[in-house]
């Protein structure tokens, strides 16, 4: 067995020993991935994994090291990256990815981008990818 | 400032651009001849084409701590760095068919899922999937 294989095995044991909990935060994402384009809160996730609000933000937190809130805002913005690429308008883009408001989105999106949608948009058409 | 690189020791230059093409799957993005033996070469995501480069580096050749650091951590079965797939499993079978060497099968831990493989340039690398 090498290090890294007996390293794997420590880590395993002393991490991701709580298969419950595994199970509760990876049903989570999964349920924050294939909604993320509707109003999700926490109430909703915790209703629907059967766990407190609180219970679920700190375990979600404990095992992927963001809240989900920052998770799911992550993943629309990367979700807007490809609509907008794909010609998408900035409102149409904004509200397809379950945001509500096309002036907070362009603010959001530049304070993580570094641009605003409009700006990304004109790039990303002048680059096409060969 | 911003992450653009990641750089990763490789023992032949030529070698690991066929590798990370050929089997990977990255395309060529710059190639810049430095030295006669030497080229700033660097790969990216297919489906990234403006995402982070990797930096094929020669260190490796040039610099002996840089090659028993390398030594070691492949000795070791550490990874030298990681990528994302979709998929760690369809990753690994077709990887494997294409004849690439794995030192860790597919694995879950915890809310990842990763394999290793061999770079053939003296480097081990690993895949991750998020569960």
């Amino acid at each position: 067995m090498t290090f890294y294989e007996s390293e794997l095995k420590r880590i395993k044991n002393a991490v991701y020993l709580n298969q419950g909990q595994l199970d509760t935060v990876i049903g989570t994402r999964r349920y924050i991935n294939s909604n993320f384009d509707v109003a999700l809160n926490l109430n909703l996730l915790s209703h629907f994994r059967f766990v407190s609000k609180f219970h679920l933000l700190r375990l979600f937190k404990k095992y992927y090291g963001q809240t989900p809130k920052q998770y799911l805002t992550e993943m629309r913005i990367e979700r807007s990256k490809e609509y907008l690429k794909k010609g998408m308008s900035i409102t149409e883009t904004c509200f397809a990815v379950g945001f509500e408001s096309p002036c907070s989105f362009s603010t959001l999106f530049k304070n993580r981008t570094g641009r605003t949608p409009a700006e990304f948009q004109k790039r990303a058409t002048f680059t096409k990818p060969v | 400032m911003k992450a653009r690189i990641i750089s990763i020791p490789v023992q032949d230059q030529e070698k690991a651009l066929s590798f990370y093409t050929g089997k990977l799957g990255f395309v060529k993005k710059i190639d810049v001849p430095l030295s006669e033996d030497s080229r700033w070469l660097t790969v990216v995501s297919k489906d990234e084409q403006d995402g982070p480069e990797v930096l094929l580096e020669p260190s490796p050749r040039h610099f002996e701590p840089a090659k028993t650091y390398q030594k070691a951590l492949f000795d070791a079965g550490i990874p030298y760095t990681q990528f994302d797939v979709d998929n760690v499993q369809q990753e690994y079978e077709r990887l494997v068919s294409a004849g690439v060497e794995f030192s860790i099968k597919p694995t879950e831990m915890g809310t990842v899922k990763i394999a290793v493989f061999n770079d053939t340039c003296g480097n081990n690398i690993q895949i991750v999937e998020m569960l």
